[in-house]
């Protein structure tokens, strides 16, 4: 467990509405080695955004503890967990939550201005970014010009340009038809085999579960079932 | 300065609404600097000109009483005096009532006028020819161009509280802070009742210099105070802003309405700062979800709102130049013309306009900046998914 990137330990959640108290998640045990594709899966509401926003950081558990990198993160201020999100986290939207008003290259470029990389480091970095996900000869594109596949390759370019350890990706293929939705898949398994990356996705699509390396079922707060992403590729075929 | 194109594009986020926007500033800016420039003008020191050692004589309880004509000669033995005016104000109709056709017809001393009126310019041959003939007169050059006189040129005016019609030809024309009257002889007047009575509406005076001014006007104060006619002696400035308090305590009110407008838009460019931010709850929790803190937030929010403000502030600085050229040309045509020399845009008027502009930048900005900056990003994200 030690060497585990993502450690969750014990992490219940629950939100108040007035007066309730609604549990979300419910004492969640989970490790995520370095590189791994995850898939997480389960109905609606079940508490898979959840569980992506607090191992991403943007939420804070009620109980429980998470530990990213041998950093404790359920236990960071504000200010510093916003600092480790922007070295530690990429984020892939299901509806790809691009600045209108910027072109791909500024929208790629946006994370990086919290760095201290000059401008033309920065180009450097936004062209590298939008090569790997073949949109080179889009950067002076706003996103109203472009498909909803190459937005979200844009998106994707975003979420690893500052070269994050983990990927956080919330049914990354949602929004999106068959052929784009392959294209982003082979992308995020690309990202995942040849940069390393580690890819937490919530998804509602077998076939994209399918790609992982391990799919997660949560019901109720709970997780429940773990199998591997092959099994779910047999059983759909019947094999 | 990374940060700006962001910030630029999101001021521009909607075109229209950015543009009407920085429309209610300009016009603001332009009312702020035109109100100010005015009040400096109220406020013009003219210790810095030569009128600075004008004194001006009135009747101690106003201009609508006259006084006896015998001081002139008691206020000349007054030491710093170097000369004494009398002067009468016609305020009669030229061709018709219109105020086009109005402009101040004052009877003086010829002989002393160019000495009292040392920061006036005429020819002297023109002089000379006006303080030899009695029915001529001299006219400023902005009137001439008005009313495209010629020297030689017959006009008549129709008194009103002076009774008759002064038949005048002019001699002379003149420049000089205030071209908008003409002046006629004393004597011609001298078959008018109030000729007769020997009285005159004022004593315009010029002493041998600025500083001579407050001992003057106590002596001559002093010397008629247990008179049948008290007077009011009071430098030439103050003669003047008593025209301008007539109407009122009009820094008050120019204040009053600079302050009301700056309010107004403070809260028109805090609701389109509010509604823009409202539009954009899911892109400031996409830009906190990436790294962006809190504090970024309430910058660039409050950014955007300055620089709105400020891209109108330099819109209205820039545009209150030709509209105050419009104004100056239309000051000049009034009775209180010699303003509109004064009547300029000072450095200190363009800066205090750009402080306003960052100030309802500022104002306008801070709460919706602080709002945005309190986004939870869960609750943003959620909005969309």
């Amino acid at each position: 467990m030690a060497d585990s990137l993502i450690c969750i330990e014990h992490v219940s959640k629950a939100y108040r509405r007035d007066s309730l108290q609604i549990p979300v998640l419910a004492d969640i045990d989970l490790t995520i080695d370095t590189g791994e594709f995850i898939a997480l899966m389960g109905p609606s509401g079940s508490g898979k955004t959840t569980l992506l926003n607090l191992l991403a950081g943007i939420d804070t558990p009620t109980k429980g503890r998470i530990t990213i990198d041998r950093r404790v993160i359920s236990s960071m201020r504000e200010t510093e967990l916003a600092r480790w999100r922007a070295d530690h986290i990429g984020f892939i939207f299901q509806l790809y939550n691009l600045i209108p008003v910027l072109t791909a290259f500024e929208n790629v470029e946006l994370p990086l201005l919290l760095t201290r990389l000059s401008r033309q480091e920065r180009q450097v970095h936004v062209r590298t970014a939008l090569a790997i996900v073949g949109l080179s000869d889009r950067a002076d594109h706003y996103p109203r010009q472009l498909s909803g596949g190459q937005e979200q390759r844009v998106a994707i370019a975003r979420a690893i340009v500052a070269d994050p350890v983990i990927l956080v990706a919330d049914e990354p293929t949602g929004d999106l038809d068959a052929r784009s939705a392959g294209e982003i898949l082979d992308l995020l398994n690309r990202l995942n085999t040849e940069h390393h990356k580690t890819i937490v996705m919530v998804t509602h699509d077998p076939r994209a579960a399918a790609r992982a390396h391990r799919m997660l079922h949560l019901d109720k707060g709970v997780l429940s079932v773990e199998e591997p992403a092959a099994a779910l590729d047999r059983s759909r075929d019947g094999r | 300065m990374k940060y700006f194109r962001f910030i630029w594009k999101n001021v521009f986020r909607k075109k229209s609404r950015a543009f009407l926007t920085m429309a209610s500033i300009v016009l603001v800016l332009v009312l702020i600097v035109v109100l100010s420039s005015l009040l400096e003008a109220l406020d013009y020191d003219t210790g810095r000109t030569k009128g600075a050692a004008n004194v001006v004589v009135q009747h101690a309880t106003g201009l609508g009483n006259f006084m006896p004509l015998a001081y002139r000669q008691k206020i000349e033995q007054i030491p710093g005096v170097v000369a004494v005016a009398p002067q009468i104000w016609f305020g009669g109709i030229y061709i018709d009532e219109k105020p086009q056709n109005f402009f101040g017809q004052l009877s003086t001393d010829p002989q002393v006028w160019a000495v009292v009126h040392d920061d006036y310019t005429i020819p002297p041959d023109q002089l000379k020819t006006w303080q030899s003939e009695r029915d001529s007169f001299v006219a400023g050059k902005q009137l001439i161009d008005r009313f495209h006189w010629t020297i030689g040129q017959r006009i008549q005016v129709r008194g009103t509280y002076i009774p008759g019609t002064i038949d005048l030809v002019l001699r002379g024309v003149y420049t000089g802070p205030d071209e908008s009257n003409i002046f006629f002889h004393n004597k011609y007047l001298e078959n008018s009742f109030l000729g007769r009575l020997e009285r005159t509406g004022i004593f315009y005076l010029r002493t041998e210099a600025p500083e001579k001014v407050p001992g003057v006007c106590d002596a001559i104060n002093k010397m008629f105070e247990n008179s049948d006619a008290p007077v009011k002696a009071m430098p030439e400035k103050q003669f003047m802003l008593q025209f301008t308090e007539m109407m009122g305590d009009v820094k008050l009110l120019f204040r009053s309405i600079a302050l009301t407008v700056l309010f107004t838009v403070v809260l028109i460019v805090a609701n389109t700062m509010a509604m823009s931010a409202r539009e954009r709850v899911t892109q400031i929790a996409v830009i906190r979800a990436l790294g962006f803190r809190r504090s970024h937030v309430l910058m660039l929010v409050l950014s955007e709102a300055i620089v709105l403000a400020l891209l109108g502030g330099v819109a209205g600085a820039l545009g209150s130049f030709p509209f105050m050229w419009g104004l100056i040309g239309i000051i000049k045509h009034t009775p209180v013309a010699m303003f509109a020399y004064n009547l300029k845009i000072s450095l200190a008027t363009l800066l205090t306009a750009f402080t306003a502009a960052v100030g309802i930048g500022v104002l306008a900005g801070f709460v919706p900046a602080i709002r945005s900056s309190r986004i939870s990003i869960v609750d943003g994200l959620r909005r969309v998914a």
